[in-house]
């Protein structure tokens, strides 16, 4: 999936996360997190997942994370990146 | 809050209802903002918040919905309007003892002081300075902040007498479009004038100083209480993320003989910078006709239709671009003022 355009998914409540993607040549995740230096490897573990399987190689990745869970992660970042993909 | 069957939780609350709400927070209603965000329960408005530009005001939340999720909920809202229009990072001023609620959305204390928190979220500062890294040279380096409104022979002689006691010189033009001439005309203008020495870079401060973020009472030239406490937030800010980044060990500015708020921050400057290390040389201002050249004067020039004797106050690339056709809007501008 090719990101397209801005675009962005979730909100900054607690046991949530704020995502925001943008166009770029390069593939560029920036983790900021209530508890990044606890659990930033497995952040990012599951956002690298993620993007795998929706196969974007490409793109600015932004998180601002609330202490989300596994499963909200990747629902958020899909989100996000279908609606930069326009879908 | 999100229950099914309730009333739209979002709304955008009329500004007596918004009013009572943040006066009874012991904040000041200012008109003046692109969104307003209310939150509601039952009806009642329980929080409510605004963003101008890139800065989030008047966040206020009833007593009894603090200490809860209302803030990330309003956040939320604000940020979602702010990316909309390009915004990714936001600005807050708040109490020092509000900033851990800011710092737990993932907010980064940018700097305090007295009774004044600055906070923002989004890419900011670490991107800024990511940004212009490779424009950054070891050894002991020396900053100029300007507006160059427009670039003036004072200007030139200030940043050719700082060149000469540092390494490198960063030339700092103000990105903030608050001024009759625009930053692009600014930026290039004190481009061309340096272009010459072979030390100095010029950048633009994005908005870490003297901006409508740090320091919105500057353009205002007005002196109290708050823009004190506003000039203190926008020099800590320099001396403790932008200084060491750059390798600054001098901050220099210009005599200020004139304006009384530039005068009063100028002082500022050399108790706050001390406080870090940091040397703040004030150079004397030159004179041309036995008066100091200010940008202030070429704009009186400018509006009086006085174009003679420009030449003395300005160098050949301000002169050029006086002289042009892209000019005059910025006459007619400074004639209507």
């Amino acid at each position: 999936m090719r990101i397209r355009t801005k675009a962005s998914a979730g909100t900054m409540q607690s046991s949530d996360l704020m995502v925001v993607v943008e166009p770029s040549e390069t593939l560029r995740v920036d983790v900021d997190s209530t508890v990044k230096k606890q659990y930033e490897h497995l952040i990012r573990a599951q956002i690298s997942a993620t993007l795998e399987q929706l196969q974007v190689t490409a793109g600015h990745i932004k998180i601002s994370d609330r202490g989300a869970l596994d499963y909200a992660i990747a629902a958020r970042v899909e989100t996000a990146i279908r609606r930069a993909a326009k879908e | 809050m999100f229950a099914p069957g309730s009333d739209r939780p979002f709304d955008r609350p009329g500004p007596d209802e918004a009013r009572a709400l943040i006066e009874s927070c012991g904040l000041r209603f200012e008109p003046g903002y692109d969104d307003l965000a209310g939150l509601y329960e039952q009806g009642r408005l329980v929080a409510c918040g605004a963003r101008a530009g890139y800065v989030l005001k008047m966040l206020a939340i009833a007593p009894d919905h603090q200490g809860g999720d209302a803030l990330g909920e309003l956040v939320t809202r604000l940020v979602q309007s702010g990316l909309a229009c390009g915004q990714d990072t936001l600005f807050v001023f708040t109490l020092p003892q509000n900033a851990p609620s800011f710092q737990a959305l993932n907010f980064r204390l940018l700097a305090a002081h007295g009774q004044a928190a600055l906070l923002e979220c989004g890419p900011g500062l670490p991107a800024y300075l990511a940004e212009h890294a490779a424009q950054i040279t070891p050894g002991r380096n020396g900053a100029v902040v300007i507006n160059g409104n427009p670039f003036t022979l004072g200007h030139l002689h200030l940043v050719e007498r700082a060149a000469a006691r540092v390494d490198r010189l960063y030339l700092f033009v103000v990105r903030e479009d608050s001024s009759v001439f625009p930053f692009a005309v600014r930026f290039r203008l004190a481009r061309e004038a340096t272009a010459r020495l072979g030390n100095v870079t010029v950048l633009d401060t994005s908005r870490y100083a003297v901006s409508a973020g740090t320091f919105p009472s500057y353009f205002l030239k007005r002196l109290d209480s708050r823009s004190e406490a506003q000039m203190q937030i926008d020099l800590r800010l320099f001396a403790q993320h932008i200084a060491p980044s750059f390798h600054l060990a001098a901050r220099f500015v210009g005599e200020e003989p004139l304006c009384p708020a530039t005068a009063a921050y100028n002082r500022m400057m050399a108790e706050v910078l001390t406080e870090y290390g940091i040397a703040l040389d004030i150079i004397p201002r030159i004179e041309a006709g036995g008066l100091p050249i200010s940008a202030t004067r070429v704009r009186a020039a400018l509006r009086d239709g006085e174009t003679k004797g420009l030449e003395q106050l300005v160098p050949p690339a301000t002169l050029a671009f006086l002289s042009s056709e892209a000019a005059r809007p910025i006459q007619t501008l400074l004639k209507e003022s």
